[in-house]
């Protein structure tokens, strides 16, 4: 029932899910089909974010371990549309939409500081959550919740053994 | 001619002036915040300034970044309404809301009527004592002392409700996926209908106070003008594109909690500057006491929660006599519940604009992902645009009528 906005060719998949119309295209389409999106009314960028499908129980597996999820809107035609693109695990890369639509100059800087996904062609990637000197990227599935070192452990292990030269 | 740039240090305070190709005259970098009073929060920017005029504006954030989305992902599906009250601190009952209706959408259900009845009146109170909180704070940061008091005076009425509804003034976790928390009591009733009668007089003395003042309205008319055009395209939302001109409230145009069946307008306004969005806030302030009092009065009877055991605890007088009521009570205290996998965006309108929350499960009986688009993150983005040219006074004016909330911009 989505009615096509797209070339057949750029929709890898389409459906309707609680109401809501959403799109797969081609990390490589990404650009052109914003673009395209943009000039049919979609003038309204809502969010991008990232999600981790790593180890994911879901029967039907998604195709590649990252997604990125936009949500669009057209405002006249009370119209939302979600378009998803998959990123490899080994390639963390994408196309940076900045210039299309403005704010998502943030979303991507989010992006690249808690997923770790870089856009290319973005002015000024850097983190904007976290502190510049952060390890590591939180919000990835195998960062873990509590991951402070502790300074002051007891490490049993060393300190039951006594040292070598003794 | 590269840029050039000398270092001076008075009083302890470092001065950098650049000598900025291409610019007439020094160009002198400013850290404004994060501790300034009138940043609303811990927001910093740093502030090219020619002379007192603004060139340049860099907002740099994430100084309350708490890792919310983080520890939804570590939380069963009903936990995570507690951490959901706490990105957006002004207004908690609309965070819920949005979080709510997200889950219940994903599980396929609704709630019932008296509990959308009931939504409403809590999130439309909320919006009223998050515009009061702004209309306080932005009233002192201009010079208008006065207002803070009257502001801050109704707002302790809305936490009295609060704490009456919920047993908790600010972080009342009160709107829950299937339902609320529990029914109002008659004494809230009573102690709403009595607010809602006297809010119209409080409005009025607010517009006493500022709105035909002519200091206020030097300092807020054709300051931090945004097209229509600039607001669509920056992503601003709530107030900030309604004042300039764009008709386009969630509430109106996509409907939750029956919005669409109360008699209210979408407060408008065209010229675009601070002055513009200061009387969006002032008409929403009106429109939501119409919007509690046809809610007061409609409010339909029944219960106030789904009727799905696998989602919410069997009632209390129930486990003395069922056994399979003990059983629910057990899986849902120990396991929860697990949605379908899928994914959902749900927005509802807050006092700042766009609050949406984006949900995917995988099946489980915790979120893969949960992600709140804050109004607060989007609109800051608007603000270099809104206060070049401008002078570092009215700076304070434009940042203001932003009304951003950092703990809803670092989440």
């Amino acid at each position: 029932m989505t009615t096509s906005v797209l070339p057949d060719e750029t929709v890898l998949a389409s459906g309707v899910l609680a109401g809501a119309e959403w799109i797969t295209i081609r990390r490589e389409d990404l650009r052109e089909a914003m673009q395209t999106l943009q000039a049919q009314g979609f003038a309204s960028y809502l969010f991008m974010t990232c999600v981790d499908h790593l180890a994911t129980p879901v029967v039907e597996r998604p195709p590649e371990r990252y997604e990125l999820v936009y949500q669009l809107r057209n405002m006249s035609a009370h119209r939302e549309l979600r378009v998803r693109v998959f990123v490899p695990e080994g390639d963390p890369t994408a196309p940076s939409l900045h210039d299309i639509y403005t704010p998502a100059n943030w979303d991507e800087r989010e992006t690249w500081d808690l997923f770790g996904i870089a856009f290319e062609g973005h002015p000024d990637l850097t983190r904007i959550l976290l502190p510049d000197d952060w390890e590591g990227h939180p919000l990835r599935r195998d960062f873990p919740v509590g991951g402070e070192p502790v300074d002051f452990s007891e490490d049993h292990e060393t300190w039951q053994t006594a040292p070598p030269e003794a | 001619m590269a840029d050039t740039k000398l270092d001076q240090t008075q009083q302890g305070i470092t001065i950098t002036r650049t000598k900025r190709a291409g610019l007439e005259g020094d160009l002198m970098t400013v850290n404004f915040g994060p501790q300034h009073p009138s940043t609303h929060g811990v927001l910093r920017l740093v502030v090219d300034l020619d002379g007192e005029t603004i060139r340049r504006v860099k907002p740099v954030i994430g100084y309350l970044h708490t890792g919310i989305e983080k520890q939804m992902e570590a939380l069963r599906w009903q936990q995570g309404v507690v951490v959901t009250d706490r990105h957006d601190y002004l207004s908690p009952p609309i965070n819920n809301l949005a979080y709510a209706l997200a889950v219940e959408q994903l599980m396929g259900v609704e709630a019932p009527p008296r509990a959308q009845g009931l939504r409403v009146l809590m999130s439309e109170l909320t919006r009223i004592s998050s515009h009061l909180i702004w209309l306080g704070t932005s009233g002192i940061e201009l010079g208008a002392m006065g207002i803070f008091m009257y502001c801050l005076r109704e707002r302790e009425k809305i936490m009295d409700l609060n704490e009456e509804i919920s047993g908790f003034r600010m972080h009342t976790s009160y709107i829950r996926p299937g339902g609320v928390m529990a029914d109002a009591t008659p004494r809230f009733l009573e102690l709403l209908d009595e607010f809602i009668r006297e809010m119209p007089g409080h409005i009025d003395q607010y517009e006493d106070l500022l709105t035909r003042n002519p200091i206020f309205q030097e300092r807020t008319q054709g300051v931090g003008i945004l097209s229509a055009e600039d607001a669509i395209r920056l992503g601003a939302t709530g107030p900030m594109i309604r004042g300039s001109g764009v008709a386009w409230d969630l509430r109106r145009d996509r409907p939750y909690c029956g919005y669409d069946t109360y008699d209210w307008e979408v407060a408008v306004e065209s010229a675009g500057d601070c002055y513009a969005r200061y009387l969006v806030r002032i008409k929403e302030l009106r429109e939501s006491v119409k919007i509690l009092r046809q809610a007061l009065d409609r409010l339909p009877t029944g219960p106030v929660n789904v009727d799905d055991r696998k989602m919410l605890p069997p009632p209390r007088e129930e486990l003395e006599t069922s056994m399979e009521a003990i059983i629910h009570h057990f899986k849902l205290f120990t396991e929860g519940y697990s949605p379908p996998p899928g994914d959902v965006y749900v927005a509802v309108e807050s006092g700042r604009g766009e609050n949406g929350c984006y949900i995917v499960s995988d099946g489980t009986h915790k979120p893969r992902r949960v992600k709140f688009r804050s109004a607060s993150f989007v609109n800051l983005q608007a603000l270099e645009h809104m206060s070049l040219g401008h002078i570092l006074a009215d700076f304070i004016a434009i940042i203001g009528t932003a009304d951003t909330v950092l703990g809803d911009c670092d989440r």
